[in-house]
């Protein structure tokens, strides 16, 4: 049988299951149909043995000393009764009839071979017979010991007696071959039922899998409460994301490394450049090797960002915006950009790692600068809802790049030579790591706005601050 | 002005001296831990400017013998470990500021003047910034040799400015300097004291000027040029 157009294993499971389930039962059925009519006949048999030895007890030796059949009344009154339901004859051990009722079964009988000890079964049709009408017999011929010797005894018996057993046994045949669909159906439930929940491990097992990523390396599948079946797949996926892990741990390592090794000769060239006088290709090379010391910078924090499991405290956003605000100051102001401040009132505080979060801003601060117009302000604001945001006064980005800005050496066309298209990538992993986000909008006074969001504000801070925020950002 | 170097790598070693050799330090550079230790117990620099990796041990355990011993030398940490826990514990262990490289020369010169103005260190009586000159004992300020008279709560704000040049003042620090001098303090006071100083020091063609970083603080920069 194909089930290829199931693809789900549960019903593939149920189905199979529902069928053997249902092939059981009928096979079962079967047997105690079968068992049922073999008790139902070796009652009979049992019956007719009964009789038999009744009628041999009856037999004794007359005055003459001839064999001779003295039923009791009782006996003699029941078979007088149905003469045509049930016959008798009595042979002695030379074939002579002793007694037969009704007598053409005596004549029947008298033409049979001898009986033997054992008994022996027999059917006879008495179709078309004026004593026997149309009825069919069962009986038995055995040999029995009599007060007047051995004598041969057959007893039959319509076969119709066991009727009403036979038609309950129809009946139950008739009713189990009904309720099979209704079994096959109730099983095909059952089934789905418990394969779901006998499965139920591995759907947790596949959500678990789900959260596998570059970032998140160290997951593992749980290997308890498993069905033994799919343990050996989990550890072997467990010891493969092993490997993999490793892989990965190799090639961070590889990329802080070289980052790292690339400054020492990279300092030893800027310093160098530093002490040289002079003004175009000198002052070109300068600003090459700044471009060139802040990529190796970057590198290593995009190594660093994924090597790292960041560890967070609370922190006062205002303190980490202020801080970050007050080191760029000086640079800010070397490229003839002003830099503000501005914080909220109450503390914000949210769960962050404070380094990582200073590196992020930082890196926003950096491109502000840069954007804006020579004479314009950067502006730092924090907000009660737990946002920084970083607006300047330069051409904004256009809303077809602002989903492609924050991958990973995405450069825009218009964006000229400097950058290396790592920055805002390092501030959304930064900010992914925290569970919040980085966005970029249009600053209403021309320019773009970046705003760092973080996902919980701790709720008496919230109210504290009394501004009713509702936690949109949760 | 004497200065030691404590850096293992030579190039890094020889342009630092350079740089600090032409802005009229006299440097001595040592490769190695023990040669640092010897050199400090003989020479009595101005401050010293320790690499952190030294192939004959860390530079930390260098601070941890110096400063319990009377040696209250300024230092300034170069350190490759951008690790911010490392950071800390170097200034734990008593260094005076941390340069993560790698590093522009400018900065280290400017962080080392700035370590040197310090009250107590060599810088610290005589502050410059361009053509400012403050001397802090007689509290005599002067612009290009013209003695300017500045009022005791300007002259206090721009000593701090001068100590801390190139880095900002956060507005609360001069605050507190300025309420030991006046007992009741306007919110405003800060802001109009530096407004009037500010134009002072122009009206004296000063070549250092004050910036406001809005929300944090000032700064004093050289002007360029």
């Amino acid at each position: 049988m194909s089930f290829g157009g199931f693809r789900s294993l549960q019903l593939r499971l149920a189905v199979r299951l529902a069928i053997l389930y249902v092939a059981a039962a009928a096979i079962a059925a079967g047997i105690f149909v079968y068992q049922a009519y073999d008790t139902a006949g070796s009652l009979n048999d049992r019956e007719l043995g009964l009789r038999a030895e009744d009628l041999a007890r009856a037999v004794l030796t007359d005055s003459a000393g001839q064999p001779r059949l003295d039923l009791p009344a009782k006996l003699a009154a029941a078979y007088a009764a149905a003469p045509e339901d049930d016959l008798f004859a009595i042979r002695d051990t030379n074939g002579r009839l002793v007694a037969a009722s009704p007598a053409e079964f005596g004549e029947r009988v008298s033409k049979w071979p001898p009986a033997r000890d054992e008994p022996s079964y027999f059917r006879l049709s008495g179709a078309g017979s004026e004593d026997f009408g149309s009825e069919n017999y069962y009986g038995l011929s055995v040999a029995l010991q009599t007060a007047a010797g051995p004598m041969w005894i057959s007893v039959a018996r319509t076969e119709g007696s066991d009727a009403l057993i036979k038609s309950l046994l129809r009946e139950f045949a008739f009713d189990a071959m009904w309720v099979s669909p209704l079994l096959m159906l109730a099983t095909l439930g059952i089934g789905i039922f418990a394969i779901r929940n006998g499965l139920k491990p591995v759907r947790e097992i596949s959500r678990k899998a789900s959260s596998i990523g570059p970032n998140t390396t160290s997951v593992r599948l749980p290997e308890q409460n498993l069905p033994t079946e799919i343990v050996s797949l989990v550890v072997s996926m467990n010891r493969a994301l092993d490997r993999l892990e490793q892989g990965f741990a190799v090639q961070r390592e590889f990329t802080a490394n070289a980052a790292h090794e690339l400054r020492t000769p990279l300092a030893i060239v800027t310093s160098a450049l530093e002490t040289m006088d002079g003004d175009g290709e000198l002052k070109k090379l300068r600003t090459d090797v700044a471009r060139m010391n802040r990529l190796v910078e970057q590198l290593l924090r995009v190594a660093r960002l994924d090597a790292i499991a960041l560890e967070f405290d609370t922190v006062d956003l205002n303190k980490v915006a202020s801080s970050v605000v007050a080191t760029m100051a000086p640079w800010a102001i070397a490229q003839q950009r002003t830099i503000a401040f501005i914080g909220s009132e109450q503390p914000v505080k949210v769960k962050a790692n404070a380094h990582a979060l200073e590196d992020a801003l930082r890196n926003l601060v950096e491109n502000a600068v840069l954007h804006t117009p020579c004479g314009t302000e950067v502006t730092v604001t924090v907000d009660c809802a737990g946002r920084i945001e970083v607006a300047d006064q330069g051409s904004g980005v256009p809303p077809k790049d602002r989903e492609h800005i924050f991958k990973r050496f995405w450069r825009g066309p218009a964006e000229g030579n400097e950058g290396a298209g790592l920055g805002l990538a390092i501030v959304s992993e930064i900010m992914r790591a925290h569970r919040g986000g980085v966005s970029v909008g249009d600053n209403p006074g021309g320019g773009a706005v970046f705003t760092l969001s973080f996902p919980s504000l701790q709720a008496g801070e919230a109210k504290m601050a009394g501004k009713g925020f509702a936690g949109s950002h949760a | 002005m004497r200065l030691l170097v404590v850096e293992d790598e030579p190039r890094i070693s020889e342009l630092i001296k350079a740089a600090l050799e032409r802005a009229e330090f006299v440097v001595d550079t040592v490769r190695v831990r023990a040669d640092a230790r010897e050199a400090l117990a003989n020479t009595p620099y101005d401050a010293a400017i320790l690499d952190l990796g030294l192939p004959d041990g860390d530079g930390l355990d260098l601070l941890a013998e110096l400063r319990p011993a009377r040696n209250h030398i300024p230092i300034l940490i170069l350190t490759a470990r951008d690790a911010v826990e490392q950071r800390v514990l170097g200034l734990d262990a008593g260094a005076d500021d941390y340069l993560v490289k790698p590093f522009a020369m400018s900065e280290l010169i400017a962080r080392t003047k700035a370590l040197l103005r310090r009250p107590g260190a060599a810088l610290g009586t005589t502050l410059r910034a361009g053509n400012i000159v403050f001397d802090t004992i007689g509290r005599d300020v002067s612009v290009a040799g013209i003695p300017l008279q500045l009022p005791r709560r300007e002259s206090a704000i721009l000593e701090h400015l001068l100590r801390r040049q190139g880095r900002v003042v956060p507005k609360s620090v001069l605050e507190e300097k300025l309420y030991g001098i006046d007992t009741e303090l306007e919110s405003n006071a800060v802001p109009v004291h530096v407004h009037h100083l500010r134009r002072k020091l122009q009206d004296a063609v000063a070549s250092a000027e004050i910036h406001t970083v809005r929300g944090v603080g000032y700064l004093l920069v050289e002007t360029k040029g």
